[in-house]
């Protein structure tokens, strides 16, 4: 089964890709974008990275491509000008630029030691396989570090050692900048759309 | 069980630590949401969004003033530092400081848009919710202890500000100004994020604490200067972070944005931004520096002496161009701004002197940048004001439209003249004693290395040349006669408007006359950074 969801997501990451290449017309372009983003994000939840995969989907799939979207709405000016004209000194730069970097790739890729991540203690943390990987992210927002709880509480010492371990021990949690981010969200929310909006004053509506 | 535990302290330190200490900064944004419901429900129509303003600020001045005494009269003479929200932030007395001015700074802005009423009352709620954001972001520059939280704060202080220079919608002006800070704050922004994550990524921390233990373990490990790839890597790390916040000073390379965002934007937000985030930034640096230069080895105090010659350096280049390039303005917006370039260039040699010299003499450097911080929120936000004020009655913000008003806003124009004596340097204005401070550091400086002599010239050359362009102001305002006399019959100023000149300018003749209360309380501050 996670074979083929594997080879399901891989292909249709990479068949994605090629897609978006190939396309001429912009919408069209950003639709393929979303089957490849979100086959990758399928590939990082049969990792076992479900935050990074959720994040995938809600920044790249979710933001950026509507963000494409919205952008190609907004500037385009009618139907025809949605197809991109590429020149030719433009393929041969884009061309250059992307065997390069297929080279750095492909070196990269085949310099690794496969049979050693596999066995060895390069591979995937069987802790995280069954998608544990939110939780001690959450606990990071609170400031309790799991890994250090995990291995203070897998150590069976006596429980008062232990507290006092951890009341001495500070680690730092993020909750401040996450809720002052609100904050500051909110406040540039407003600006954004008083900037947007026109002017509803009734003398100015005499004026024109 | 041990979780629980775990829990219960975080909620006991926050509730009984943290959120006492960040009463003022809840104010804020408690007023901020109260302005938004405001409309929201309809009461903006009983109670005017300035109102709730004023009252919001005020409250959190109280709040911070509250502080005051439970930190500078408590006897303890260097307090703890307490560090809040699991040592984000930092409660100490810069903070208490840095909280007072910027709480007083609002209330007087908020004070001043009353009285100038640049947002009407439809715009309201919009102007004063993003004053209040930036001001909260400068809040937290002044207090931040994380490298997370400077990004942030820096970025919450700024991006409203950007929304501020455009508010003026339909002025081509303003909104071309708008997008040019917009464009040079998002480089400068991510600038200043790749020096974080470069320091952050090399010392395995992002708290201002934790680099100030771990950077002996990286700098000066191999012999001679930059051996180590850690260490240029942390080189390059403050370079950047420098430069991000060079940028919110206006320092010299990074000044471009500041004469066309205040000359696009109104007085009074031109105010606000030559105030309230240089304010912050400034104690951001303060930290920043302690943070990354403060370790006890010799190494790092070479890294130190070599950055505080660099920020000499740029110290007198801001001052000399900033000084050079106001003298040629017909504009009194884009004047003041390129005055208020030359002046983070003196304020800046505060802190040049500080790295330079290090120990008991460098700390009369930071006295000084905070006494000259002190006296520049009244001066610098009461020469925008009176530029506001003139600019309501007379409807021009050139100076050979100034001419003869003296005899028509002889109190509008008395204050005037004490800002500019007092941003010339001239006793018993407040300028006078916060220049003299920061040049008798830097002299002292000079000891150790002459290029602070050097600069300490340059900054009383440059001080002798601002007279000619503050003097330009006065004369027009005095000596000048009115084009056209008629034009002036109509002009007064209004009671309300008098008052807040007043309120601006006694408290600079008193910084100038009464040096012993407050210079007592910087060098507490300062000392408190060191010890």
């Amino acid at each position: 089964m996670t074979t083929f969801l594997f080879w399901l997501f891989a292909l249709a990451a990479c068949g994605g890709a090629l897609a978006v290449v190939i396309e001429k017309n912009v919408v069209r372009m950003a639709f393929w974008l979303i089957v490849s983003l979100a086959s990758v994000a399928g590939l990082f939840f049969l990792l076992g990275a479900d935050f990074v995969g959720a994040t995938q989907l809600l920044i790249y799939v979710g933001g950026t491509i509507v963000l494409l979207i919205f952008g190609v709405m907004l500037t385009a000016t009618g139907p025809l000008s949605r197809t991109m004209t590429v020149t030719r000194g433009e393929h041969v730069l884009a061309g250059v630029i992307g065997v390069s970097l297929l080279c750095v790739f492909g070196v990269s890729v085949l310099a690794v030691d496969w049979e050693e991540v596999e066995g060895g203690e390069l591979g995937v943390e069987e802790r995280y396989a069954d998608g544990g990987t939110t939780r001690p992210l959450g606990l990071k927002l609170i400031g309790i570090d799991g890994e250090k709880l995990r291995s203070e509480v897998g150590g069976r010492r006596s429980e008062a050692s232990l507290d006092a371990r951890l009341s001495t021990r500070k680690s730092t949690g993020y909750l401040l900048p996450f809720e002052i981010a609100s904050v500051h969200l909110l406040v540039v929310l407003i600006g954004a759309a008083y900037l947007a909006r026109a002017k509803r004053r009734p003398h100015e509506r005499n004026r024109h | 069980m041990t979780f629980e535990r775990l829990l219960d302290d975080l909620i006991r330190d926050t509730v009984h630590v943290s959120l006492p200490a960040f009463i003022a900064e809840l104010i804020v944004c408690a007023t901020i949401v109260i302005l938004l419901l405001g409309r929201l429900f309809g009461t903006d129509r009983i109670v005017t969004p300035r109102w709730v303003a004023i009252v919001g600020a005020t409250l959190a001045f109280a709040a911070s003033i509250g502080q005051f005494g439970e930190v500078f009269a408590s006897g303890r003479s260097p307090i703890e530092h307490t560090a809040l929200f699991t040592g984000l932030l930092i409660h100490d007395p810069l903070t208490v400081y840095m909280r007072i001015l910027l709480c007083g700074f609002l209330v007087l802005m908020t004070w001043l848009t009353a009285v100038s009423g640049i947002p009407d009352r439809e715009d309201g709620p919009d102007f004063h919710t993003l004053l209040f954001g930036s001001t909260l972001g400068a809040l937290l520059m002044a207090q931040s202890n994380n490298l997370l939280m400077l990004f942030l704060a820096v970025e919450m202080t700024s991006v409203p500000g950007y929304v501020l220079v455009g508010f003026q919608k339909g002025r081509r002006q303003s909104g071309e100004a708008a997008l040019k800070y917009l464009v040079y704050g998002a480089g400068a922004a991510g600038v200043l994020l790749y020096g974080t994550s470069l320091v952050a990524g090399t010392l395995g921390t992002a708290s201002l604490a934790e680099i100030a233990m771990r950077m002996p373990s990286v700098v000066g490990i191999n012999a001679g200067p930059l051996a180590s790839p850690a260490e240029r890597t942390i080189v390059l790390g403050s370079l950047f972070i420098f430069a991000g916040l060079a940028f919110k000073l206006a320092l010299v390379p990074f000044h471009f944005w500041c004469p066309d965002a205040f000359e696009g934007a109104s007085a009074e937000i031109a105010g606000f931004l030559s105030v309230a985030p240089k304010a912050a930034a400034f104690a951001l640096l303060v930290r920043v520096v302690q943070s990354l230069f403060g370790a006890d080895s010799g190494p790092i105090e070479d890294l130190r002496h070599a950055f505080g010659i660099g920020l000499a350096v740029v110290s007198a280049l801001t001052m000399t161009l900033g000084n050079l390039a106001a003298f040629g303005q017909s504009n009194v917006k884009r004047l003041f701004a390129y005055s208020t370039i030359a002046h983070a260039g003196y304020l800046l040699m505060g802190v040049a002197a500080w790295m330079v010299a290090g120990g008991e003499a460098g700390l009369r450097g930071l006295e000084g940048l905070f006494y000259y911080l002190a006296v520049y929120v009244f001066m610098n936000l009461g020469a925008f004001a009176i530029i506001a004020i003139i600019r309501n009655a007379t409807f021009s913000e050139e100076i050979d439209d100034y001419a003869g008003l003296w005899a028509r806003m002889p109190i509008v124009c008395g204050g005037m003249a004490v800002c500019c004596l007092s941003l010339i340097g001239i006793w018993p204005a407040g300028g006078f004693i916060g220049k003299f401070m920061v040049f008798a550091a830097s002299l002292s400086a000079g000891w150790v290395s002459p290029v602070m002599w050097a600069l300490v010239a340059a900054a009383a050359i440059n001080t002798v040349w601002s007279l000619f362009y503050y003097a330009r102001v006065l004369r027009a305002m005095y000596l000048e006669s009115p084009t056209d006399s008629d034009r002036l019959e109509e002009i007064e100023a209004s009671p309300f408007a008098n008052a807040l000149v007043l309120a601006l300018t006694i408290p600079v003749l008193l910084l100038g006359v009464f040096v012993e209360p407050l210079s007592r309380v910087t060098a507490f501050v300062a000392r408190s950074i060191v010890g």
